[in-house]
């Protein structure tokens, strides 16, 4: 195969390994929960085909490194060696490691770190076999040396398929001094021999000067049907240099999982997504009816329009919107993907944590299947990955404090993902200790956040956990407790158009809930006449419109506006003046008053009426122009003119830095 | 030849196993049956001079016969080896596990 073309099925063969690797270590940790025996053979399978296509794709090292797990797997499958602790957690590392090294070949640095080197040695100890030196580790990446070292392993089924050892020996014996050593070990017994099957491998030591890929050339054809390492052993003198560079690279690559994992996602972001034929073929329906649709209306082209045309044409109109609407339902579903891939990590990350801090806890998973927009997805991780670690830490107790409390030893912890109308609901609950609200309280007045504790009701002392720097761990931990805290969280969700809340019960547990649109590519607002312009104000954050009465306005002192409203004052922002409309109603009898909710405060926006709702597909006014306060985006109007879509929150923000100022 | 004889065994029944002019992967299912017999035998004398075409998994048969007969302490023995034999073990790396005889004997 010609490196273009391997190049571009890398890719595809990268996106699949990680899926493989997610799948082992969801296998791992459930065998790890006292799974079934069929889990063992679901993360060989996943080990063995990522094995099979490195060494395909070219990537020897990930192969390489795969076949140490692989030969750890297949004596716990065939029962040579009891799975236990010890193993699940060091192919856990292994995972960990795989994935770091797939994220270096995206990155196209050098595959193998020292984290890679003593992770293989490890397993190979495991194995009971001593460690590769180092020297030839070091220079596994060379392209040229004068001395190489194969080792091939066909799989069983190779023979049967017409490729045959001897023909692929005979041709390696064409490009240098062969010493071949035969390995007979797993030849099975003779009676059980199944005669069309391979169990042989071999290590062919090949002498003379060579290139890898001349080597590796010899075995194209069997890609996939063997297992292939090819090391150098001799360096030729031209390429030492480069070879010497190599072992200081993974020095400075990334060592520790959690940043590899970072690494990860940022690459993810650019990534692909799949569809299912299903989703794609239904598109291809959509777009017929549309091109038959449009050729039904081209025929109003020419001849007058009389009644019965008209009626024609007013129906071939419907069938068009009815189709578009669809087909932009069809396309937004596209990006629609589980919230699974975002739920999966988390049980290795609740199993790591709550070992770290002795609890033991149960993940239940709810509702993996829910789909919503991939951006979305992509930006959920972090703040749940907050929420659990908080929910772990801080929320649940120690097997002895549960017992104290009357509870089981193992805590509860539930992710549930649900659809509630055009939000998508994740809830993070655990069934601790609950908020503390004396502790928090306590905080709170040191803080200065609040006079007291007296008459505050449990729902505005948990909203007090959101306040920045807000942190009631005692001691803090490399967990959770760094004081950037639950206003992360908060600002995070609402900056992709969420909110968060707490429900919570001392002794019982809380529940965080967040909520958020299902996609950022549409959103329905209401349009809201300001002037000449048109502004959509985002439906979700819209708590009622009123028409006021000028005295019911209030200035007070130091610039400002105020309004009552349902037995609060409510600070007014007329849009108007913050976005230096002209023209603008400027009597508050004559606009209407919107009243909404952004961050948690509520503030009344004035504008001249509204117009309607609609739903507005987002365009970015931060790619076509740049980014303005309190504007999040732009779309365009039935009209073709341009409205732009009101921030809340910024808005608020903007609304208490300037009464600061 | 290289097998060791044993001397529990006794003596009776000596079987020379014929290997077929194309000793290849379609055919190994008559030879391995032939040679399953011959492992009740007393003692067996594979004949491979006839050998024309031959493949890994012929030779993978084999040795995995060799073994089997080592372990019962079967003497397993060569009465010819032909040149495509010889140079196909030589290749996979197999002739001291085949035990193949160094040269062919009369």
């Amino acid at each position: 195969m010609s490196k273009a073309g391997l190049a571009q099925f890398q890719q595809v063969f990268i996106e699949e390994s990680l899926e493989g690797l997610d799948t082992m270590e969801s296998s791992l940790l459930a065998l790890d929960n006292g799974g079934d025996g069929e889990l063992v053979h679901t993360i060989f399978r996943a080990a063995h085909s990522i094995k099979g296509g490195a060494a395909t794709f070219g990537f020897p090292e990930i192969s390489s490194f795969t076949h140490e797990a692989e030969s750890l797997l297949d004596e716990v499958r065939s029962g040579k060696r009891a799975i236990d602790a010890a193993i699940i957690e060091v192919m856990l590392r292994a995972v960990d490691c795989l994935r770091g090294m797939f994220a270096r070949a995206q990155a196209g640095s050098p595959l193998n770190d020292a984290v890679a080197e003593s992770l293989r040695n490890e397993l190979a100890a495991l194995m009971g076999r001593g460690a590769p030196a180092g020297g030839v580790q070091a220079r596994r990446n060379v392209d040229q040396a004068d001395a190489w070292t194969i080792r091939f392993r066909p799989h069983a089924g190779m023979l049967a398929g017409g490729n045959e050892p001897l023909r692929l020996i005979r041709e390696l014996a064409g490009i240098g001094e062969l010493t071949v050593t035969p390995e007979l070990d797993r030849v099975p017994e003779f009676a059980k021999l199944e005669p069309t099957e391979c169990h042989l491998g071999w290590t062919i030591e090949l002498k003379g000067p060579a290139k890898r890929a001349d080597i590796a050339g010899v075995f194209d054809w069997v890609e996939g049907e063997c297992d292939l390492a090819i090391e150098a052993k001799h360096v030729v003198a031209e390429v030492a240099p480069a070879a010497a560079a190599t072992p200081a690279a993974p020095a400075a690559s990334v060592a520790d999982a959690g940043a590899v994992r970072a690494q990860r996602e940022a690459s993810a972001e650019s990534s692909s997504v799949r569809v299912s034929i299903d989703k794609i073929d239904g598109l291809i329906n959509l777009v017929g009816e549309l091109v038959i649709t449009q050729s039904m209306l081209d025929t109003f082209r020419e001849g007058g329009i009389d009644a019965a045309r008209m009626a024609v044409l007013e129906q071939g109109l419907a069938q068009l919107a009815r189709h578009t609407r669809e087909l932009q339902e069809s396309v937004m579903g596209i990006r629609m993907l589980p919230i699974a891939s975002v739920f999966n990590r988390f049980p290795r990350m609740v199993r790591d944590i709550s070992q770290k801090l002795g609890k033991q806890v149960k993940l239940e998973l709810v509702g993996e299947q829910t789909e919503l927009d991939k951006t979305v997805l992509e930006k959920i991780g972090d703040p749940m990955v907050h929420l659990v670690r908080n929910a772990i830490d801080h929320g649940l107790e120690t097997p002895d404090k549960r017992r104290a409390a009357g509870k089981g030893d193992t805590g509860t912890l539930t992710l549930a993902a649900s659809h509630r109308g055009g939000n998508i609901v994740v809830e993070v609950s655990d069934d601790g200790a609950g908020l503390n609200r004396d502790a928090i309280v306590a905080k709170a007045v040191q803080r200065g956040l609040v006079a007291s504790g007296e008459g505050m009701s449990d729902d505005a002392v948990a909203e007090l956990i959101f306040q920045p720097g807000f942190s009631t761990a005692a001691v803090t931990t490399d967990l959770s407790g760094r004081g950037v805290g639950m206003d992360v969280v908060r600002r995070n969700v609402a900056d992709l158009g969420g909110t968060v809340t707490i429900r919570s019960t001392q002794g019982k547990g809380s529940v965080f809930t967040i909520t958020l649109p299902l996609t950022l590519a549409i959103i329905d607002g209401l349009t809201a006449a300001v002037g000449d312009e048109r502004y959509i104000v985002p439906l979700v954050s819209i708590v009622e419109s009123v028409q006021l009465k000028a005295e019911a306005v209030r200035s007070v002192a130091g610039g400002g506006e105020l309004f009552r409203f349902r037995g609060e004052y409510l600070p007014v922002i007329r849009l108007h003046d913050v976005f230096g409309c002209g023209e603008a109603i400027q009597a508050i009898d004559e606009g209407l008053m919107v009243v909404v909710e952004g961050e948690g405060t509520r503030v009344g926006l004035f504008v001249d009426g509204l117009i309607g709702q609609q739903q507005a597909v987002v365009k970015s006014l931060e790619a076509n122009y740049r980014r303005v306060q309190g504007i999040s985006g732009a779309t365009i109007l039935a009209d073709g003119s341009v409205a732009l879509i009101v921030d809340i929150a910024g808005l608020v923000r903007l609304q208490s830095r300037r009464k600061a100022a | 030849m290289g097998s060791k004889s044993n001397p529990q065994r006794k003596a009776g029944e000596a079987r020379v196993i014929a290997l077929p002019a194309d000793f290849r992967l379609t055919e190994l299912a008559d030879v391995k049956a032939g040679l399953l017999q011959a492992l009740e035998a007393a003692s067996v004398e594979i004949d491979g001079a006839g050998v024309e075409r031959v493949d890994t998994a012929a030779l993978q048969l084999l040795l995995a016969f060799r073994r089997a007969a080592s372990a019962r302490g079967l003497p397993a023995s060569w009465s010819g080896v032909s040149e495509t034999m010889r140079d196909a073990a030589g290749v996979l790396g197999l002739t001291q596990a085949l035990e193949l005889p160094a040269t062919m004997p009369a």
